[in-house]
């Protein structure tokens, strides 16, 4: 196929064209975000280039009738709660993942079950568990509730991608360790945690991305007090104004920092594991 | 793995009669029951978390619904109104349509993507670049990303301004939002990189021998594509169309976004049911949601094993 020349262009332009459609709506959203304030509206034509919005988002700008974002404590909210949910999918799917190293009964059940909370859509499970809490008498809350669901959510992300890297690596290195008589605790330092570590960060990834920007699921789970998700929602019903896309922009640019990050630490471990490879060949 | 299965079987009935813990004889049941330990978490997680819950919905879609509060007397009553209510019963009927339109949006736009990512593109430094590229976007949060669609398709949008300047269109387009068609552009954008991932995936597994071959015994490019390219990629496109159905059919946040509230689907039913506390209307909603969703999962799941293709 690859010595079709025209046909590799035709699909190399329709390419390009279609990650032009996937990024088209951030850059118009990011150049709307310089829109003139307090008056400029969310559209064209851009009426004076401005950061007032971004100003305004935090604050620094004199008292308008737009309202600021109600953003400041949701955000730490959410934070939290995407790192409680970020431990708690990783240790989960990285237990799971182990004991799937070995065959028993009922795996294909666990398995299913556990890949069921990816599927199942975000709307149906906060219903179940409202409706659960309800007849319980126990009063929903973002660390609770909430919490709940968006580890049903990012657990099985986890899972597979612990289930991938251990499937990949080969259980003898750890046996030859305990046949050594090294410990099953620092084997899994000393031996295990390294191999598994490029997995274990990439749950973490999913799992803090996922639950930070979780929506539907928190939507009936949350209760009275929101998440960052849920406050932005709240802003759609009424008149929207360039402070929501200016906010966009700096939530990209946060979830890309995270993404550059993992970038870095999981290139950091590659690295490394190539210099023990080679140090290996070496001896 | 039939080594250690092996090793598994041997020590159980060396220690059948007795319940002695022994160094060697202890290996079956101590690691039989680290296995439950390693599980237990998870498994109770989902089932008490997940299970009980969905289960508790199909019992509270049976119940009584008063003014503003359920009462647990059983009745089909919730049921009879949603099938001989027009609203409801129609926007059962729009789920599955705007369903299939981004079925198709997504594979027809996505194909050609994965097509070059996953065939054309040899080096796989450049493959994983361009993947990536694609899969950024869903990084970013969920919610700008539908709120992003407004400043290009509203009356005095991008798209309207650009139409213009080109001198294609006299007035501005208004039926570009707020209606089923933003709806659909807004859901195509954000779940057409799942149906690329999968797609482009089995694509670069094909092996290029097969394709020269073909290509040494006179196919022409079609033939090959329809003969040997398109069928390989099958189990992608199924695995694709499980990932965007699962993802539109419980969807409801870019209807409300984009369409102005004017396009209500099954999960848009339910948020408005719960906001006025009809707990068990939204119940009878959710429960014909995951009747649909099971019955495509189902099909779709006939065209292909999950578990050989991950």
């Amino acid at each position: 196929m690859e010595n079709r020349p025209f046909l590799r262009s035709a699909l190399a332009f329709y390419t390009a064209l279609f990650i032009g459609f996937l990024y088209a709506p951030f850059v118009v959203l990011g150049i709307l975000s310089f829109q003139a304030g307090p008056e400029g509206g969310p559209q064209f034509p851009i009426t004076e280039w401005s950061t007032y919005w971004y100003e305004h988002i935090f604050g620094l700008t004199p008292p308008s009738r737009i309202a600021p974002l109600p953003i400041g404590e949701a955000m730490i909210r959410s934070l939290t709660l995407a790192f409680m949910t970020m431990v708690t999918s990783t240790v989960l799917g990285t237990m799971t993942a182990q004991a799937f190293r070995r065959r028993f009964k009922g795996s294909g059940f666990v398995f299913y079950l556990v890949v069921l909370g990816m599927i199942v859509p975000g709307v149906l499970v906060g219903l179940g568990l409202a409706l659960v809490a309800n007849n319980l008498g126990i009063s929903r809350a973002w660390w609770g509730t909430a919490y709940v669901a968006h580890v049903l959510y990012t657990f099985p992300f986890a899972f597979l991608v612990m289930l991938a890297i251990f499937n990949r690596f080969d259980r003898s290195v750890e046996e030859a360790a305990w046949s050594l008589g090294v410990t099953p605790m620092r084997t899994f330092r000393k031996v295990t945690f390294p191999l598994i570590f490029p997995g274990v960060l990439s749950s973490m990834l999913f799992a803090f991305t996922l639950s930070y920007d979780e929506f539907p699921r928190t939507l009936f789970a949350a209760g009275a007090d929101l998440t960052l998700p849920l406050a932005i929602y709240g802003t759609f019903s009424v008149e929207i104004h360039p402070n929501i896309f200016a906010f966009g922009v700096l939530t990209t640019l946060f979830s890309f920092s995270i993404l550059a990050v993992y970038g870095i630490l999981m290139s950091l471990s590659v690295r490394r594991a190539k210099k023990a490879a080679i140090q290996e060949d070496i001896q | 793995m039939d080594a250690s299965r092996g090793n598994d079987v041997l020590p159980e009935s060396a220690t059948a009669e007795e319940g002695v813990k022994t160094e060697s004889g202890g290996g079956d049941s101590s690691a039989r029951r680290i296995t439950a330990m390693l599980i237990a978490p998870g498994t109770i997680w989902m089932l008490l978390f997940l299970v009980v819950p969905m289960l508790m919905m199909v019992y509270v879609s049976f119940w009584t619904q008063k003014t503003f509060s359920i009462e647990p007397t059983l009745t089909v009553k919730s049921w009879v109104a949603f099938f001989s209510s027009e609203t409801y019963f129609a926007a059962l009927l729009r789920t599955i349509k705007i369903w299939l339109i981004v079925l198709a949006t997504t594979f027809a736009l996505g194909y050609p993507t994965a097509l070059f990512i996953g065939l054309f593109i040899k080096n796989k430094t450049v493959q994983t670049i361009v993947l990536v590229l694609c899969v950024v976007p869903f990084w970013t949060s969920f919610l700008i990303r539908v709120l992003a669609w407004r400043p290009m398709l509203g009356k005095e949008g991008a798209v309207n301004i650009v139409l213009e300047k080109l001198g294609l269109i006299a007035e501005p387009i208004e039926v570009l939002l707020f209606t089923e068609f933003s709806v659909v552009v807004g859901m195509t954008q954000i779940y057409v990189v799942f149906m690329v991932g999968p797609i482009a995936f089995m694509l670069s597994r094909i092996d290029p021998s097969l394709i020269e071959a073909a290509r040494d015994l006179g196919a022409g490019t079609w033939r090959i594509f329809r003969t040997i390219i398109f069928p390989l990629s099958l189990p992608g496109v199924v695995v694709g169309a499980i990932f965007v159905s699962v993802m539109v059919l419980g969807e409801f946040a870019t209807s409300a976004a984009l369409s102005g509230r004017k396009v209500n689907l099954l999960g848009n039913i339910i948020v408005t049911q719960v906001g006025s506390l009809k707990w068990a209307f939204a119940a009878v909603a959710g429960v014909i949601l995951t009747a649909v969703m099971a019955i495509v999962v189902a099909v779709l799941l006939r065209f292909v094993d999950l578990r050989k293709e991950l």
